[in-house]
């Protein structure tokens, strides 16, 4: 398409063609504030207390539960990069026995909601006199189900970008480790970090699994707060406390993509050849690929084994009717999520105006605030409204999502290099003849993952479909929850398993996208 | 790229976005079509209970009124919430709360009218039910001491004074103070025994546990059942469960060995419901309440799920096992007034 080979950044483009700027404008502006009401309610709400904003406080409970937040975070988020970037590396640029098939079983994690990992965990441990429980497992349950974020988001990278780079390095002598540190790791530290961030702000709104392990973080305090404790500012100052540790997240990743940018400038389509593994490389190689999805899937599936003498099947029409309805809000809420992503992340490119920017920065942060928290404040603004749940349901997910689908087409659009836009509108191309004619086929890969991930995400979803939703329609999540919490696993059984086969059937939906990367790079 | 390509892609790209719409109008169509589908012979009930076996007995109270019955079940907390946060916008006509405190707490928010029913006050002790007729209890489960007769002496245990034993000290195991069963409990022990001595019996009770608080009764119970724990507090109806062999044959197993103490007094606690202060279909809401706490619908809402129904014992066979009990007599009502106290006892006593 245009020449090969990586340049500096260069100034954002400037816009010939302003015609249908406004258009666009105004969609994100509506965007924004549809996105960012719940969380603008929190804080109106935290300043409308008894004392203002001085009545906030965090409280020995409160601290502990930061404590607790942060230090999961931490854990989680390290852990999850090295597991994460590790496979993402390993499948992609080494070659070894099975690596096909192991680069496409890290996508089964996905699958995998935390609440039933930590459940079956829990059930299965109890049964064999074990206790599951602590911090200790709320780091193993949350890993687990978040690296894969870490790799979806890396592994493109490192297939896709820095081919002729690592060519410079093998020439030159340099080996795999070498490549590895020096070259493929920097070039993939946007993708890393958007991984790493989502991850995080997984583990902030976390609320299933934190609460049945028994380490109360700030999720669960803030449940606690407002609907136990009948204290709803002190739960909003905890929920403010959530938001800045994800502002910080977020701003970090950020800083990490500014540091690290570079325009990926095309490849050609040569194979580039892959290391290969031998010894114990291998059986490391091994380790850090199987292990990880063989848990997140084994564990469910031991689980049921165990329990299927406990079975208790609804009929089928019910496990249909449950079924069709988790797949159909899935679909609706990844459909117009990613459309809103996208519609920020070419704000970004097309705007220069700062405020706008700063926007569309915040309107990714409802994904810090617990899905708990997203459901009260909307019902607060949706109740006296007398809006439909369906619509409460559906805007609560996009909010809660938007930043799956944004950091993705984020991280995709700073690989796309301004020339392009600047050939584009100096041709006479509108920002929709752009976006139709050059963003859309090179973002393709980003829409996809990121329509697939909100998609898993929803299925999985629970706070927000368990407040929100409208009579008579129960979801997969729903029923697994009420039966979990009811503590019966039999009857828990068959909607689990449909949502790990719905997850599963979306994550490998996304092979087909990961063998593109490999077979075709992108042109 | 050709323009065809171009267009192929575009159409690629734009899939999710137009499935993503036509499902959520699909969708938006059905929720319609479903909130215009007839005011008139219907209720829109909000549960806090979500068991099987309710439905059932719904079906069954639609069959015999042919009042439709609409259903939406989520956790206690979040339908007060939602139900407070609708006004006179709510759909629901009936509230059904699990656990005295936090129907205690709906009706102090206002949430429900009072009712008067001739054949509710028949059917309700009470004892359990609001004094101005805002809700009403429809099912008692009881808080029981369970023991594992090869750890700790069943005998040795008469009431849960008895748990602040020191012989105890690392058999008795309890699950977390964020359970509003245990809430209501000490609740229950603070009317009973004032304040001071609930105070001085939560921490000599809680210096006796060594191990992690549990987060839930199935765990606990096995816990008992496989000799890492000695003794512990849980509801009837998850041993009932497990006794009954619903859980599986290894749970029944283990459930078997295990011995259901009733303290004397025992401490029951409740599920109940109200017709919701905005409802549109008041009479209905109410004929569903009586429905339900009626001796016939108790046999479906509590038995099924092996709980007691409002009077005697009913004919759950797994429960006759158990024996029988003397309830503290301490109404749900009281308990539900002392519910913030008690949590903030639990809370300095070291509860955790």
């Amino acid at each position: 398409m245009v020449a090969a080979g990586a340049s500096q950044p260069s100034a954002p483009p400037v816009q010939p063609a302003q015609e249908g700027r406004t258009a666009l404008s105004l969609a994100v502006v509506v965007v924004v504030l549809l996105a960012l009401a719940p969380v603008a309610w929190l804080v109106a709400f935290a300043c409308s207390g008894p004392d203002g904003l001085s009545g906030l406080s965090l409280g020995s409970d409160g601290l502990q539960q930061l404590l607790n937040t942060v230090g999961l975070v931490t854990a989680v988020g390290g852990l999850g990069a090295a597991l994460g970037a590790g496979s993402g590396w390993l499948t992609a640029r080494c070659q070894f026995a099975g690596r096909r098939w192991l680069r496409i079983a890290q996508l089964l994690p996905l699958a995998t909601p935390s609440y039933l990992l930590a459940a079956t965990l829990i059930d299965v441990g109890s049964r064999l006199g074990y206790r599951v429980h602590g911090s200790l497992w709320t780091v193993v349950v949350l890993t687990l189900s978040t690296y894969s974020y870490v790799f979806l988001l890396s592994t493109e990278s490192f297939s896709v970008s820095g081919r002729r780079q690592l060519e410079a390095c093998r020439s030159l002598g340099v080996g795999p480790w070498g490549s590895f540190w020096r070259v493929a790791l920097p070039m993939a530290m946007p993708s890393i970090g958007a991984g790493i961030a989502l991850a995080g702000m997984e583990v902030v709104n976390e609320l299933g699994a934190v609460e049945l392990l028994g380490v109360p973080t700030l999720s669960a305090g803030i449940l606690l707060r407002w609907q136990q404790q009948g204290n709803p500012h002190g739960a909003v100052a905890l929920a403010l406390v959530a938001l800045v540790i994800v502002a910080l997240l977020v701003a970090a990743e950020r800083k990490l993509r500014e540091r690290s940018r570079c325009w990926n400038l095309g490849n050609d389509s040569s194979e580039l050849e892959r290391w290969s593994l031998r010894g114990w490389r291998l059986v490391a190689a091994w380790m850090v690929t199987l292990v990880p999805p063989l848990l997140t899937l084994g564990l469910p599936v031991l689980w049921a084994a165990l329990s299927w003498d406990q079975l208790q099947a609804e009929p089928i029409g019910e496990l249909a009717s449950l079924s069709g309805r988790s797949f159909a809000l899935a679909l609706a809420a990844s459909g117009i999520t990613v459309a809103a992503g996208l519609l920020l992340a070419m704000a970004k490119r097309w705007i220069p105006n700062q405020l706008i920017q700063q926007l569309s920065f915040l309107a990714g942060l409802g994904y810090a605030i617990p899905g708990t928290v997203i459901a009260l404040a909307l019902m607060l603004i949706g109740g006296p409204a007398g809006l439909a749940p369906m619509v409460l349901l559906i805007w609560g997910y996009t909010d809660r999502f938007l930043a799956v689908a944004k950091g993705g087409l984020d991280a995709a659009f700073e690989r796309i290099p301004p020339s392009m836009d600047e050939a584009a509108t100096s041709l006479g191309c509108s920002w929709m003849a752009v976006l139709r004619r050059i963003h859309l086929p090179l973002l393709r890969s980003p829409l996809v993952v990121g329509t697939l991930l909100v998609f898993v995400d929803t299925v999985k979803e629970l706070p927000i479909t368990f407040s929100l939703r409208p009579f008579d329609f129960d979801t997969l999540a729903v029923r697994v929850f009420q039966y979990a919490s009811d503590e019966r696993v039999g009857a828990a059984l068959v909607p689990a398993l449909l949502i790990l086969i719905l997850g599963l059937a979306a994550s490998l939906a996304l092979i087909p996208n990961l063998e593109r990367i490999e077979v075709e790079p992108r042109s | 790229m050709s323009g065809f390509a171009t267009l192929r892609s575009m159409r690629r790209q734009l899939t999710p976005v137009r499935i993503g719409t036509a499902a959520l109008i699909s969708l938006t169509l059905t929720a319609a079509a479903t909130a215009s589908r007839a005011q008139s012979n219907e209720i829109g009930v909000y549960s806090g209970r979500h068991y099987n076996t309710d439905k059932q007995l719904y079906s069954q109270f639609t069959r015999q009124t042919g009042i439709k019955v609409r259903l939406l079940e989520a956790k206690d907390d979040a339908l007060i919430e939602r139900l407070r946060s609708e006004g006179k916008n709510s759909p629901a006509d009936v509230l059904v709360l699990v656990d005295a405190a936090r129907l205690d707490k709906a009706s102090d928010m206002g949430l429900f009218q009072a009712t008067r029913s001739a054949a509710l006050l028949r059917d309700v002790p009470l004892s359990l039910r609001d004094s101005k007729g805002r809700w009403y209890g429809l099912t008692r489960r009881v808080r029981v001491v369970l023991v594992n007769p090869r750890l700790v002496n069943p005998a040795s245990i008469k009431t849960y004074a008895d748990l602040a034993n020191p012989a105890l000290k690392g058999k008795l195991c309890l699950r977390d103070r964020q359970s509003v069963y245990n809430q209501s409990l000490v609740a229950d022990q603070m009317i009973q025994r004032g304040d001071a001595a609930a105070a001085t019996w939560v921490k000599a009770m809680t210096a006796n546990v060594t191990k992690p608080y549990f987060t839930s009764d199935t765990p606990l119970i096995r816990a008992i059942g496989n000799g890492q724990c000695g003794v512990g507090l849980v509801n009837t109806y998850y041993v009932a469960r497990m006794v009954s062999g619903e859980s599986g044959a290894a749970d029944k197993a283990l459930a078997s060995k295990l011995k259901v103490v009733f303290t004397n007094p025992a401490h029951v606690n409740i599920s109940g419901a109200g017709v919701t202060r905005h409802a549109k279909n008041p009479a209905a809401a109410l004929k569903l309440i009586e429905f339900l706490a009626s001796p016939a619908g108790g046999k479906g809402y509590a038995e099924a799920n092996h709980e007691y129904p409002l009077k005697g014992y009913g004919s759950n066979a797994t429960l006759k096992a158990f024996g029988t009990f003397k309830a503290s007599g301490i109404s749900a009502e009281q308990m539900g007034a002392k519910n913030k106290a008690a949590v903030k006892l639990m809370e300095t006593n070291g509860w955790k």
